[in-house]
């Protein structure tokens, strides 16, 4: 019985050591990539590795932030041995460019190349609610990210401009919406802390309709979009820590309250529109709150779950309504006429939807 | 149904694509009149608008950036909200801050932007001597941001106290949440700085037969305009034909309740009275 007895320890503890030994062996060739989402990963507290903020940031970011990977200590506990394994380490090239005992340096943090692990949410409900109620600053610091120098730029004078006359559902909506704004400009348009002009053209691309009928080839178009088209937004996480540093929640450590494990993904940096051709900055554009044209952004919680566009075509109608009758008829006239006031080409050639069509 | 039965007893449950079939033709018809039903009721959706532009006294007031609620119903199905409504004792703005010990500076600097929060407007270097909570926040930054004054100050609010920081806002949720309960709302939007319109767009209606159907809507939290607060509660009819249209007004009529309150003074000799 004794015999059995130690028969079967053997066997055990032999088992249990080749597991590991299997393990580690697998484990080790991909130890030269890192992911979150892994089971023991997954079980850490973001907190546990990655320090906020980190020493070197100041000199990096010019303000307190997360801006160097954690340090040896976070990896070590659990992947010793693979720190000590071979001349060069695998576990090393995560970070190390050059992984040695005399060369410390570590790629720039984070790595734009690898895929992303994880959302960011942004509640834009909350934020429209909590800074609601505006007026414009008189003046603020040169470099401010607020509106206070941007909006002298956009005092348009507000040119008339034709618009049809309502005719049915939600023309008429949208035609007293347009004509009964007596103000001539916005005073202060809160969106502005994030989201300012951009002054450089991003890279953009008219969107992807995959469940649409084209009715012909796109028709060459030189139309090309300039910078002012387009709105930029909050990278890192600068503009977050204005209000989010220390003491309004999620606060800087909290990692988890902005941002969410996600499937890995590569961030294209490809602006994407149904219309590529909208100006914000034309006259008639930059006259208006943001929140008349987007109107759904005050009721969302997270971009990622809206529904619908943005933007509700029926903000566009309101003043285009001419246009879209123009080329609607000519549609009717030619199924390969192409729709090119507001589209180029890529989505112009589609079958008009029915948001287009109920005016 | 006796053909059926007598099906299934015939044939047991071996034949099952007959008995489906003689099912089929039995209830097709009623199976589309249900679907056609359950598409009308159902499929259809709506839009309204609300307009922020009120006259109160003799002046032409625009509610701009203020949240609407839509919920689904009319003054009778949502009275209990009404009665909450009526009910409530909210916390004006001057006075939420008396009770955080907010100095005089720092109520009038956010009367003078008509704002709820710090987070309103830019909080600039002159501000940031001359209101005290700012400057303590300022110096606290300092010493925090070493050699960062710009930093200090950019970043000022995050040495502000809770109470004084969002204390308002939080305030404002708790009221909310008190107020609905377990009733959610349709849908909420906020009104713009120019048109001064708030547009709730694909309200999905559930019209069973009828042309339109009634909804309530209502800003629940008190808007301070002058030396009032308003709560609005109004039922509204909205069809998929064509939008509906909301135009408040200063008292109450047939189909808006009106709560107008006085804003009254605070703390006497602390907080000067609105």
């Amino acid at each position: 019985m004794k015999n059995v007895l130690r028969i079967a320890v053997i066997v055990i503890i032999t088992a249990a050591g080749a597991a590991v030994m299997l393990m580690t062996a697998s484990a080790q060739k991909k130890r030269n990539e890192f992911y979150h989402d892994t089971a023991a990963h997954k079980k850490l507290n973001c907190a546990s590795c990655h320090k906020n903020p980190t020493p070197n940031s100041e000199a990096v970011r010019g303000y307190p932030d997360v801006a160097d990977y954690p340090g040896h200590a976070s990896c070590i506990s659990c992947h010793r041995a693979d720190f000590f394994s071979g001349n060069r380490p695998a576990i090393c090239t995560i970070c190390h460019t050059n992984p040695g005992p005399a060369n410390g340096k570590r790629f720039a943090f984070p790595q734009r190349s690898r895929p992303h692990e994880f959302t960011t949410i942004f509640p834009h409900d909350v934020h429209q609610d909590i800074i609601a109620l505006n007026v414009t600053p008189a003046t603020g610091p040169p470099n401010s990210r607020r509106v206070g120098g941007a909006t002298t730029d956009a005092l348009f004078v507000r040119a008339s401009f034709p618009m049809a006359a309502p005719n049915t559902h939600l023309g008429a909506l949208a035609y007293a919406r347009a004509t009964d704004t007596d103000d001539p400009a916005p005073t202060f348009n809160n969106c502005a802390i994030c989201h300012q002009t951009a002054s450089e053209l991003p890279k953009y691309a008219a969107i992807n309709l995959p469940n649409g009928k084209a009715l012909s080839p796109a028709v060459g178009e030189n139309f090309k979009p300039e910078a002012g088209f387009f709105k930029d937004s909050p990278m890192g996480h600068q503009t977050c820590f204005t209000c989010h540093y220390q003491g309004q929640k999620p606060v800087r450590t909290d990692c988890a309250g902005c941002h969410s494990a996600s499937e890995r993904y590569k961030d294209t940096g490809v602006t994407e529109r149904y219309s590529l051709k909208f100006d914000h900055q034309s006259a008639n554009h930059v006259n208006k709150d943001c929140t008349t044209c987007h109107v759904r952004i005050t009721q969302t919680k997270d971009l990622a779950a809206m529904k619908g566009a943005d933007v509700p075509f029926v903000t566009c109608a309101s003043c285009h309504a001419a246009q879209l009758k123009e080329e609607t008829d000519k549609r009717a006239g030619a199924a390969t006429f192409q729709c090119a006031y507001c589209h180029s080409p890529e989505v112009g050639r589609f079958e008009i939807p029915p948001s287009h069509r109920n005016r | 149904m006796s053909e059926i039965k007598w099906l299934i007893f015939r044939e047991g449950r071996r034949d099952v694509s007959l008995i489906n079939s003689v099912i089929m033709s039995k209830f097709a018809p009623l199976i589309v009149i249900l679907l056609a039903v359950s598409v009308q009721t159902f499929g259809q959706l709506g839009s309204m608008e609300v307009s922020g532009r009120v006259k109160i006294g003799t002046k032409q007031e625009k509610l701009t950036r203020k949240r609407f609620y839509l919920f689904r119903g009319g003054l009778e199905a949502n009275k209990a909200l009404v009665e909450k409504l009526k009910a409530a004792a909210p916390v004006s703005r001057d006075c939420f801050y008396c009770t955080q010990k907010a100095s005089a500076e720092f109520i009038a600097w956010l009367r003078a932007g008509d704002c709820e929060t710090p987070y309103c407007r830019e909080i600039t270097a002159d501000d940031a001597q001359k209101v005290p909570e700012f400057k303590a926040a300022y110096q606290k930054g300092l010493t925090q941001f070493k050699r960062k004054p710009e930093l200090a100050q950019k970043w000022l609010t995050t040495n502000l106290p809770a109470g004084l920081r969002d204390g308002f806002y939080r305030e404002q949720k708790t009221m909310i949440g008190g107020l609905l309960g377990t009733l959610k709302p349709v849908q909420s939007v906020m009104t713009d700085s120019v048109s001064v319109k708030g547009i709730f767009i694909d309200i999905p209606l559930e019209l069973a037969g009828k042309k339109t159907g009634k909804f309530l809507v209502s800003n629940l939290l008190p808007m301070e305009v002058g030396d009032k607060s308003f709560v609005w509660a109004c039922e509204i009819e909205i069809g998929a034909e064509k939008p509906a249209v909301l135009k408040l007004t200063e008292g109450k009529t047939k189909a808006c309740e009106v709560i107008v309150r006085p804003i009254t003074a605070c703390a006497a000799g602390v907080c000067a009275a609105k």
